[in-house]
């Protein structure tokens, strides 16, 4: 069986060479769940498969608003270990994201028990003439700051759209300068624009701490140690494994290089979300020999009763899960139907990453609020492993049932006004930010979950309904919003039904010079 | 041997802590006039790095009308990078017009269309020919950063925009003037203080231009700039391009008070400026004063039992690190109206190298018996040295500065007052420092600041 993921090269692999992943596109789930074909695609990754038949169709139009860039993701993980610098090799611009991920560092510092304190990401600050003469000694000197102002167990070199274009060779400096220095210099390619999702930049960030911090050949083996693939959130994974005489290794984001290093030490690997987890825990399973849990997502009875199970299988423990899934189970179903109660009637819609959202659905359905609307950022048609317990779209469908209205839309506003007009829900699940405020606008709140472990396990299901009547409660704010707001696309516009008509009819756009001043007059007279 | 020359600080290339961004973060100077409506062409992260930077952790300003996540993106691709980006550019502005409802688009560039040569004049000069209301900039990212964005977005609005538009250039009206001061969403407190701005000087009997917020009458206002007697700048430099663009432009004199006003002296050593350098206004002026200062100095009584008695103590020095517009104002007013001691004051926004002298002599001068040393540093790690460096005497002292100064401020012991971008731990509604009524509210803050650590 050939590797899949190839550690060899310095760069990783994009999304959607490796998974085929989509960012628009519409329809139910089942649809997309039939046209993503997870078993074949599992089975081509294997080497064997569908060919070239499984080409999931995307939809592209004239018209998009502002995304997001994969190195954003790798600020966010890269930037976020707590003992190690990130450099961005890149125009200033780039240095924006300091100051958003500083303010999640530190948050998710407090959160964990940890002190607050500043994160460390250092910006080469190229201006006009380093795209001309390039910027070598900058970075160089960059990577010099870095050590000898924080003296860090790893430095990490992010690239940009700017040094991708002008062609810098990162990686012989950051190969230079790890001789040199004697710890990990690790070069990340994530220049925004080569990759169509974000989302390939956790994979950049993945790829690099796999090639150069990972412990290739570990003296030892940690045989209660389980590597959480995470974000920064509330740590909920430590109680719910300690029932299973397990430790947690949380990883990317404030982790320690070291407890980057020790993951190949580990007896197993799950995530919060295979969309995050996808790359690094295959890649430890092929390289690394840490089995990867393949199971469904630990959301909602069926998926944390199946994810428990498997992880106590794959760390030989099935004679502790059984008694602690019935407790549970036992524990929070009064709690789930005092809440099921107060819930009635309530219409959800979650906009987030992929298969975080097919977690989050199948939690509402768990609580009978009732999902007909969803959109996702991207979606990825299969995940690293191949396997087809992991296929978390295939999972929703067939236990909680198929969302009609089912949306792949990358953060795109003006597409969400049309999605909801559809759906009328009474309330958001979201993550990411730009979508919340059009909702609040139209009189609909949102719940942001910036804490990403809100909705994991029993307790999930909890936390994630008392979290929606707080925001219920909000909706007095947002009612009265939508009575005194103008929103800044035309009625042409605010009337489709179809969010991605422009995509199939470009030619809807077309500019008519004599229409658009008849439209600018009728205006002006308005005005007057 | 080492290639890049650190400067007397330490400063390498190295920006550690970001103190101001891109020259693209003008798109939010667009998103700031009522009515008009960026339309970037730049990378896939681009605008999200702006804005979440220096609006959303910047006193969650939110994005309003046309900010946030609403400016159309054409969110290059490699394709866009081999082949360039003109063509889709292109189409994203037809899109853009019939989906967004906008009285002025304005077509930013960030640094990939920069590099690849995309000529995105040529793009928009076709929309300008039949007659949409519609500019372009060139603001390429590592062209400098937002300071130097928004000049060159006031001038694409100017030259291609105004110019063409504005009915009449010749006719002055008098009284009117164009205010050119604080950098919208940059500077935190923006909106309440172009407000309170415009409100001193309507109140000293100008009629004003304040161009960008809620104050202004969004791009219709703009059309009257060629109208104005004179362009007023306020500011240690920021807008003096555009001042003297318009004076060879529209034959506009202008007026540069560097110290953007805070508190009763400020305020009417400034109002009086305005009226000796017009010679016009001086009674409404003087009447305004009189009945400003009533209010303001009944509060300031009150505020003395405050200040004579609380028994806990009180901090005496301080620094300010910011942009030089607010670090100037926040200098001259605490020196002036409370007495405190400058400490080593630090400019933090990429002041033009030309401007550097003047503003140091501003500093030599605070009070007839104050004057205080003042660095230009952009990299927040040398700025966090610098500061542990000082000497604050027995006392900790108050540090006016950004979230980035916090765990410095902890080290000292001291107290943080957050003025300049990034504030991330206060939330900024209409909130104003500056003239009379924000110089109040600067008081209330840096009291609370400090008495409410005591217990």
């Amino acid at each position: 069986m050939p590797k899949k993921i190839n550690l060899d090269i310095a760069s990783v692999e994009q999304r959607e060479q490796r998974l085929g992943t989509i960012i628009a596109w519409d329809g139910t789930t089942e649809e997309l769940h039939k046209q993503s074909s997870y078993e074949l695609r599992g089975q081509r990754e294997r080497g064997a498969g569908c060919g070239g038949n499984c080409r999931l169709c995307e939809l592209s139009g004239p018209f998009t608003q502002g995304s997001v860039c994969s190195e954003q993701m790798v600020e966010c993980q890269a930037g976020n270990v707590r003992d190690a610098v990130l450099i961005q090799h890149a125009p200033i611009g780039c240095g924006g994201g300091q100051t958003v991920y500083n303010n999640i560092y530190r948050n998710g510092l407090v959160m964990r028990g940890y002190k607050a304190e500043n994160l460390r990401i250092i910006n080469t600050n190229l201006i006009e003439s380093d795209m001309v003469f390039g910027a070598a000694d900058k970075l160089r000197q960059s990577i010099d700051d870095a050590f000898e102002r924080y003296q860090p167990q790893a430095i990490f070199v992010a690239s940009s759209c700017a040094t991708g274009i002008i062609g810098e060779d990162i990686e012989s400096i950051t190969d230079e300068k790890e001789a040199e220095l004697g710890i990990p210099v690790v070069p990340l390619a994530c220049e925004g624009f080569r990759s169509k999702h974000w989302s390939t930049g956790f994979d950049a960030t993945q790829h690099g701490i796999l090639r150069q911090i990972v412990r290739r050949n570990p003296t030892k083996k940690q045989e209660d140690l389980v590597n959480v693939i995470n974000l920064w959130g509330s740590d909920v994974f430590s109680p719910m494994l300690a029932h299973l005489n397990l430790r947690v290794n949380y990883v990317v984001d404030l982790a320690s290089v070291e407890e980057l290093a020790q993951m190949s030490e580990a007896a197993a690997t799950v995530g919060f979300c295979y969309t995050l987890s996808s790359y690094m825990a295959a890649a430890l399973e092929q390289h690394f020999g840490v089995p990867e849990v393949k199971a469904p997502m630990p959301y909602g009875f069926a998926g944390a009763d199946a994810w428990l199970r498997e992880l106590a299988k794959v760390t030989h423990r099935e004679h502790l899960v059984e008694k602690f899934i019935a407790e549970e189970h036992a524990r929070v179903k009064p709690k789930i139907e005092e809440l099921k109660k107060k819930l009635k009637g309530v219409k959800g819609f979650v906009a987030t990453g992929s298969a975080y959202a097919h977690g989050l659905i199948q939690v509402l359905r768990e609580l009978d609020v009732e999902v007909d609307g969803s959109l996702t950022f991207h979606h990825d048609p299969v995940y690293d492993s191949g396997d087809q317990r992991e296929d978390s779209l295939g999972h929703l469908n067939e236990h909680y049932g198929q969302v009609k209205n089912f949306h792949v839309s990358n953060r795109q506003q003006y597409q969400l006004y049309a999605f909801l007009q559809e759906n009328k829900p009474d309330f958001l699940l979201i993550r990411h930010n730009g979508l919340a405020p059009l909702a609040s606008r139209l009189g609909i709140p949102a719940a942001p979950l910036g804490d990403e472990h809100i909705a994991v396990g029993y307790d999930g299901i909890v936390n994630l309904g008392e979290t929606i009547l707080e925001i219920l409660a909000h909706k007095k704010f947002h009612d009265d919003i939508k009575k005194h707001v103008k929103l800044p696309y035309k009625k042409w516009w605010l009337e489709q039904k179809d969010a991605y008509i422009l995509a199939k009819h470009p030619e809807l756009v077309k500019f008519d010079e004599d229409e658009y001043r008849a439209e600018q007059e009728r205006k002006e007279a308005a005005h007057a | 041997m080492p290639k890049i020359k650190k400067d007397k600080n330490g400063q390498t290339n190295s920006i550690n802590q970001v103190r101001y961004g891109c020259a693209l973060g003008a798109m939010h100077s667009v998103s700031a006039i009522p009515g008009a409506i960026p339309i970037t062409h730049c990378g896939p992260g681009c605008v999200d790095k702006q804005y979440m930077s220096l609006s959303f952790y910047n006193g969650y300003q939110g994005g309003g009308y046309s900010g946030g996540a609403v400016p159309p993106s054409s969110n290059l691709q490699e394709k866009d990078v081999v082949f360039g980006g003109a063509k889709h550019l292109d189409q994203l502005i037809e899109a853009s017009l019939k989906i967004m409802e906008g009285d002025l688009f304005v077509v930013l560039n960030g640094c990939i269309p920069e590099i690849v040569g995309d000529d995105i004049g040529a793009v928009v000069a076709r929309y300008q020919e039949k007659g949409v209301p519609i500019v372009s900039a060139e603001t390429g990212g590592f062209k400098g950063n937002n300071f130097t964005g928004h000049e060159i977005v006031t001038e694409a609005i100017i030259e291609q925009y105004v110019d063409k538009y504005a009915q009449d250039k010749e006719t002055k009206k008098k009284g009117l003037i164009n205010v050119w001061s604080e950098l919208p969403f940059q500077n935190t407190f923006w909106r309440g203080d172009l407000t309170e701005l415009k409100r001193i000087l309507e109140g000293a009997g100008w009629e004003v231009n304040i161009l960008f917020g809620y104050g202004s009458k969004g791009v219709k206002e703009w059309l009257t700039i060629p109208n104005a007697e004179f362009n007023l700048v306020v500011g240690p430099w920021l807008g003096l391009k555009t001042a003297k663009l318009l004076e060879s432009k529209y034959g506009q004199p202008y007026l540069h008070l560097p110290v953007l006003p805070i508190g009763a002296k400020q305020v009417a050593e400034f109002l009086r400026a305005i009226a000796e350098f017009a010679q016009e206004n001086e009674v409404q002026t003087e009447r305004f004063i009189k009945q400003e200062e009533k209010e303001y100095y009944y509060y300031l009584e009150y505020f003395t039992d405050f200040y004579a008695e609380y028994w806990w103590g009180l901090p005496a020095v301080y620094s300010v690190v910011s942009d030089a517009a607010y670090n100037l104002a926040i200098n001259k007013f605490v020196v002036n109206q409370l007495g405190l001691i400058p400490a080593k004051q630090i400019i933090t926004d990429h002041t033009p190298e030309k401007y550097h002298e003047a503003i140091r002599a501003e500093y030599q001068k605070l009070a007839e018996d104050v004057g205080a040393e003042v660095e230009f540093v952009e990299d927040g790690y040398i700025v966090n040295q610098l500061l542990k460096q000082e000497d604050y005497g027995h006392k900790p002292p108050v540090i006016f500065g950004t979230s980035w100064e916090r765990d410095t401020v902890k080290e000292l012991n001291g107290h943080i007052v957050e003025v300049s971008y990034p504030v991330s731990y206060d939330v900024v509604l209409n909130k104003t420092y500056i003239g009379y009524r924000g110089a109040l509210t600067l008081l209330e803050t840096i009291f609370t600041t400090a008495i409410s650590k005591s217990a």
